[in-house]
């Protein structure tokens, strides 16, 4: 398989009043085309910085990328100048952000939004993408297209300007598509629908995606290949079958027990104790240890490093070999 | 493998290693916090404090009395004994100018009580209980935002003015500061309490049965009155604005007490302006500070206090 | 849209009225008998009773009210006793000088604001940032007529650049180009006062709306669309921005004309501002009252004026 993006010990901070968040630090992975990468971790593990990151979308000040690549099409794109980088944007990779309700420009008509890449990137001419714009909407799955598309941000619903921002991402047939929590603020059938309209699209383009959800139960949907993020840095990588059936780290284990479908009826459902620790004060040893009910004083003293224990199959955890769910 | 086998630590999982390095902050501190950080708002509080107890502390500043005057004395330039000289009748003026500065800021001050009774009690009834009231309250809001300020207080105070003594015409321009300067905080405040009414835990409260006066005193209060607070500092620096305006133009507080602006009124005589520039230059630079020290010092505050900010 | 206005315009007649009667009632307080300044001391009781009863005076407040109110709907607002003139004759040409120099003036600062508060907000805490936030803040903290009465004192007593008051030079009469240099010479010192004091407040208004919408999604949404900053913040964030900045000048433009009573005043520049503090000297009533209904009307459209502009800018203004 080929990797059509692989980023290389990525390592984004925020410079804040009050110290340095290691928002991302040192994470690797890669994905390859035509396939769907999951990213999982609680809020605040650093997930949604590693996908901005790609697209250097981190607010600067405070956020900066201070090491690390990001390899695309053999461009390293913490590296290429502001010009490249914006014929990448929305043309090569394209995102959809978690908020469908504040993502979209309230002053500009759905249409204009979408026909603005279009007219950007394959420079059509203005009545072309328009009709492109329709036919996008048309994707999606919206009726009275013809309409909508000269319709503005607030006239349309949740769902619905969801659908308005994937036809925008995808307008261009992108390689890639980063879908940054695309689900979380709407309602769960709208969800369902959504995510099944994603995976029809990312078929029928070839595109690959990169999700990234708090939700086990989207990733085992949707995915080829998970990665578990905690405190900035990547806990477990493996194809989503073999994390499903062998997690080897404590904190996978945990997020699995959670999920109220996976557990057997009459069995009690078990919740990871205590909360992320804060960015500002991550404890010494291994990140996970104050949480982790197999931590030992190797976890207390050492930070494990991210290893392969079966083919393909990547942890960071000392105790891998023992822990099991 | 099974957990038997694991060594498993029977001990209490500390939540949180790194907790006891953490502080937590009540809302106080935090925002003692933000704004120390702020050094620009801190010179502006220390310029404000400077200028108040300079007015307060003015009977001991200064041997003389702003009233008394002193014909042998006349029109004299800055000296030792005068450091600003004295006016067309003998008063030291630098008296004039301290004393002149506790009625420019209890204008400024009282004019803004005012503006935050009416203010508070317009918005937050409105915003309250909504419906009809709100109705009633806003167009009564509309109707004092379309008063053109200057010119209508220059009416009132040529009006009302000349009916009561020049020692109560302070009184009478708190008042019509006061009065015409409330709407625009009533609209804040029933905007404030709109939203927060909207709010889970105001709904909370009232699914509880809490009575309303409770709500109002215990939820409404306290959460809108870091925006009063903000509102009365940045009102205040506006009051004594206007208060030197109305009396520079005459029609504010008028001689023989003193108010920075009715001093500067002097350089209207061409000569003053031209040949005693101690007589207008000071009050001047008072009226400045003071409003420029009050407006950082609300911005230090509205900005530490607005949980959105850094 | 032509609805709404009509709809919001008819809105304003009842709010007009009830300033008009609380104008009228506050001027009716007035002490003194506006005779006083029309007749001659040496008249007669009976000159002075057949006077009044002509004037209508002997009326109740309430008859009076409604026969100035039908009167001045047909824009006779009575004579003014200063200018010995009906009023409505007077009032234009002043009317005229306040808006050469308050309006010009703030439409050209107004257009310089803009732009500075746009870069000050994208280059938030930068070298220009920071010497706009102290411009601004100087700005709003200096009282015009001091800031006029140091202008005066160093430029036209120290320096003798500029005249020290009026419009035009006493006496010169010039007419044509000479005259238009003559007023632009007389226009400088005010016009800087104007436009350093709008300018400090439009300056800061565009940052603090710009810097609000800067950190919105949509702008995140727009630079990972591939646009250029330059679009990503002229068009898709200052359009945003756009929305309370209209809403400032709708009630800045009033606001000029009643800042201008002060301005005029330090100044001596013949306008609306200055007679009105002339009318306010001479007891002109007819004229005062004239005036303060001018300020509330230019309010009023002040007022409507920014509630178009924001129908106009946000589409989520529903307007029928």
């Amino acid at each position: 398989m080929d990797k059509l993006l692989e980023i290389k010990d990525l390592k984004t901070y925020f410079y804040t009043d009050d110290g340095i968040v290691k928002a991302v630090d040192g994470v690797n992975f890669s994905v390859e085309s035509g396939k769907t990468i999951g990213i999982v971790g609680e809020s605040g593990c650093g997930k949604s910085v590693t996908a901005m990151s790609i697209l250097r979308l981190i607010p600067d000040p405070p956020g900066k990328i201070v090491n690390g690549e990001v390899l695309f099409d053999g461009k390293d794109l913490t590296k290429v100048s502001e010009d490249e980088l914006r014929h990448i944007r929305g043309n090569d990779i394209s995102v959809i952000f978690q908020e469908p309700m504040t993502s979209l420009n309230p002053v500009f008509t759905v249409g204009y939004q979408i026909m603005e890449a279009l007219m950007l990137h394959q420079k059509l001419s203005e009545g072309e993408a328009k009709k492109k714009a329709i036919e996008m909407i048309k994707l999606v799955g919206i009726p009275r297209a013809e309409k909508i598309v000269d319709e503005y941000p607030h006239q349309l619903s949740g769902g619905m300007r969801q659908r308005v921002m994937i036809a925008m991402a995808l307008s261009c047939q992108p390689k890639l598509l980063i879908a940054d929590e695309p689900t979380t603020a709407l309602d769960v059938t709208i969800q369902a629908q959504i995510l099944e309209l994603m995976n029809e699209l990312k078929n029928k383009l070839n595109t690959s995606i990169m999700l990234i959800t708090h939700d086990l139960g989207v990733v085992a949907e949707m995915s080829d290949h998970v990665i578990v993020m905690y405190s900035g840095k990547v806990v477990e990588d493996a194809p989503v079958d073999e994390l499903f059936k062998n997690p080897r780290h404590p904190y996978t284990i945990g997020l699995m027990n959670s999920i109220p479908s996976l557990i057997e009826e009459g069995e009690r459902l078990e919740s990871i104790k205590g909360a992320v620790p804060n960015p500002l004060y991550l404890p010494k040893g291994c990140y996970f240890h104050p949480r982790c009910k197999f931590a030992t004083d190797e976890c207390r003293n050492g930070q494990p490093e991210l290893r392969e224990i079966a083919p393909g199959h990547k942890v960071s955890c000392f105790r891998a070999e023992e822990v099991t769910k | 493998m099974t957990e038997k086998n694991l060594e498993v630590e029977k001990k209490p999982i500390n939540i949180n290693d790194s907790e006891e390095e953490q502080e937590i902050l009540s809302p106080w501190k935090m925002f003692v916090r933000k704004f120390k950080k702020n050094k620009i708002a801190v010179a502006g509080l220390i310029i404000f404090i400077i200028m108040i107890l300079s007015a307060l502390l003015a009977p001991i500043l200064t041997p003389y009395n702003p009233y008394e005057m002193d014909y042998s004395k006349i029109n004299q330039p800055p000296s030792s004994e005068h450091l600003l000289g004295t006016d067309e009748v003998g008063r030291d003026y630098l008296t004039r100018i301290l004393y002149g500065g506790r009625v420019s800021m209890k204008v400024g001050l009282f004019a803004v009580i005012i503006e935050i009774i009416i203010g508070a009690l317009v918005g937050g009834l409105a915003g309250y209980y909504g419906g009809w009231v709100d109705n009633l309250l806003m167009r009564l809001v509309e109707i004092f935002m379309s008063f053109p300020f200057l010119p209508l207080a220059i009416t009132i105070s040529a009006v009302i003015g000349t009916k009561v003594e020049p020692q109560q015409r302070m009184y009478i321009v708190m008042m019509i500061i006061g009065l015409l300067s409330w709407p625009g905080l009533a609209r804040m405040i029933r905007g404030q309490i709109l939203s927060l009414r909207e709010q889970e835990f105001i709904q909370a409260a009232r699914a509880l049965g809490i009575r309303d006066s409770k709500i109002i005193w215990r939820h409404l209060i306290p959460n809108t009155v870091g925006y009063i607070i903000v509102s009365a500092t940045l009102g205040m620096a506006g009051a004594i604005m206007s208060e030197s305006g109305l009396s520079f133009l005459g029609l504010g507080v008028t001689p023989p007490t003193p108010t920075w602006g009715n001093l500067i009124q002097n350089a209207r005589e061409a000569y003053i302006l031209r040949n005693r520039v101690w007589l207008w230059l000071p009050p001047g630079v008072c009226i400045f500070l003071a409003v420029m020290s009050i407006n950082l010092f609300g911005d230090g505050l509205r900005d530490a206090i607005d949980p959105k900010s850094k | 849209m032509f609805k709404y206005i009509v709809r919001r315009i008819l809105n304003l007649i009842p709010v007009l009225l009830i300033i008009s009667i609380l104008i009228f009632g506050i001027i009716k307080m007035a002490p003194g008998d506006p005779l006083s300044t029309r007749l001659d001391p040496t008249s007669t009781a009976e000159q002075r009773a057949a006077e009044r009863e002509k004037l209508g005076l002997n009326d109740p407040v309430p008859l009076q009210y409604w026969k100035w109110l039908t009167k001045s709907i047909r824009g006779d607002f009575g004579e003014s006793t200063m200018y010995r003139r009906p009023v409505k004759d007077v009032v234009p040409k002043f009317i005229w000088n306040t808006f050469l120099l308050n309006v010009v003036v703030y439409i050209i600062a107004f257009l310089i604001s803009i732009p500075i508060g746009i870069v000050c907000a994208v280059k938030q805490y930068s070298k220009t940032d920071n010497f706009w936030t102290v411009f601004s803040i100087i700005g709003i903290s200096m009282p015009s007529f001091f800031f006029g009465l140091l202008l005066i004192y160093f430029f036209s007593v120290k320096q003798n650049w500029f005249p020290i008051n009026g419009m035009v030079t006493p006496g010169k009469n010039a007419v044509g180009w000479a005259r238009v240099t003559d007023i632009l010479h007389h226009m400088v010192l005010p016009a800087i006062v104007l436009t350093i004091g709008s300018m400090a407040s439009l300056v800061r208004y565009t940052r603090t709306s710009m810097l609000e919408v800067i950190n919105q999604d949509y702008i995140r949404t727009a630079r990972s669309k591939g646009l250029k900053e330059k679009v990503v913040i002229y068009k898709h964030a200052f359009r945003n921005a756009l929305i309370p900045i209209v809403t400032i000048i709708g009630f800045t433009i009033p606001g000029l004309f009643s800042g201008a009573v002060i301005l005029e005043t330090v100044f001596v520049w013949p306008g609306i501002g200055n007679v009105m503090m002339e009318s306010i000297t001479a007891r002109d009533y007819n004229m005062m009252m004239a005036l303060n209904m001018f300020f509330a009307l230019l309010t009023l459209l002040g007022n409507l004026l920014a509630d178009i502009g924001y129908a106009l800018v946000d589409p989520r203004i529903k307007v029928d």
